[in-house]
């Protein structure tokens, strides 16, 4: 179990570091990140804004980020200039931070992590399937006082 | 004479940040598309000098509509922006006939940099 923990741990420390160069890379300002926790019970830690990837291939599980829709919306300003963006924009944006995240850990991990195409959802989904059997990773990040989590499920 | 720009991503947010960054090149934006199959469409009809284009993509992605657009005009030159920032990735894209890639996040200098590379390499 302790090596689970160990390898599960050091792939969590490669989402922490693409979502910090995320941030960085794209608005030259930091964001930081609280202390990571094991999730123990069932159920979704849920902003009002979700994107989410299934991760398939060598390892399987999922991640995904969830915030408010000023986070996102401070983002689409930035990125576009449009001040008060509409929610299919915001969860536009909320997949595609999703998709850069989980896609920037292939760098470490290789082809054989498979991304999918990002699920978005406003509020709880009425439907979705995930997996059970997985360690759940909660990272607790803001970025210009705007709170969010990444979630990591992986078996 | 201006060249003929597609934008293909599954993102809005990410098509109207590459355009809003790619302004100031002597570029016509003459469409964009989420996905794949309506790349497609777009460059039977349109026949692009220059396609961005996104790898994790629904209904078609990146990697199979790069093989499409080399068959239909293979002048095209390709600029693939990707997350999946695996090398293996990149070469596959450069195997098939793509003039570059990128892998996001990228922001507006890394844009400059690569646009002007490519449209000074192919004049």
């Amino acid at each position: 179990m302790d090596n689970r923990k160990e390898e599960f741990e050091s792939t969590c420390n490669l989402f922490i570091n693409s979502i910090s160069n995320y941030f960085k890379h794209l608005t030259e300002i930091d964001s930081d990140m609280k202390v990571p926790y094991l999730k123990e019970s069932q159920g979704l830690i849920l902003k009002d804004f979700t994107g989410m990837i299934g991760i398939s291939g060598g390892r399987k599980g999922f991640v995904y980020i969830s915030a408010n829709k000023d986070m996102f919306a401070d983002l689409i300003n930035m990125f576009i200039g449009i001040e008060d963006p509409a929610d299919e924009d915001i969860l536009d944006m909320a997949g595609e931070i999703s998709n850069v995240v989980a896609g920037n850990v292939r760098a470490n991990l290789g082809a054989n992590f498979m991304i999918s195409v990002p699920t978005v959802f406003k509020g709880m989904p009425e439907e979705l399937e995930i997996p059970e059997d997985v360690l759940v990773y909660v990272i607790p990040i803001s970025w210009k006082g705007h709170e969010a989590f990444v979630v990591i499920g992986l078996d | 004479m201006k060249k003929r720009l597609l934008i293909v991503d599954d993102s809005s947010v990410m098509r109207r940040t590459i355009e809003k960054n790619l302004q100031e090149y002597d570029l016509e934006i003459i469409g964009q598309a989420s996905n794949g199959v309506e790349a497609i469409d777009i460059v039977k009809d349109e026949m692009p000098d220059v396609v961005t284009l996104d790898i994790t993509m629904p209904e078609m992605d990146g990697i199979a509509c790069l093989e499409e657009i080399m068959k239909i005009h293979p002048e095209t030159k390709v600029m693939i922006i990707t997350a999946l920032s695996d090398k293996l990735t990149g070469l596959t894209a450069l195997d098939k006939g793509a003039r570059g890639f990128m892998f996001k996040p990228v922001n507006s200098d890394d844009l400059a940099k690569a646009f002007d590379k490519l449209l000074k390499r192919n004049g």
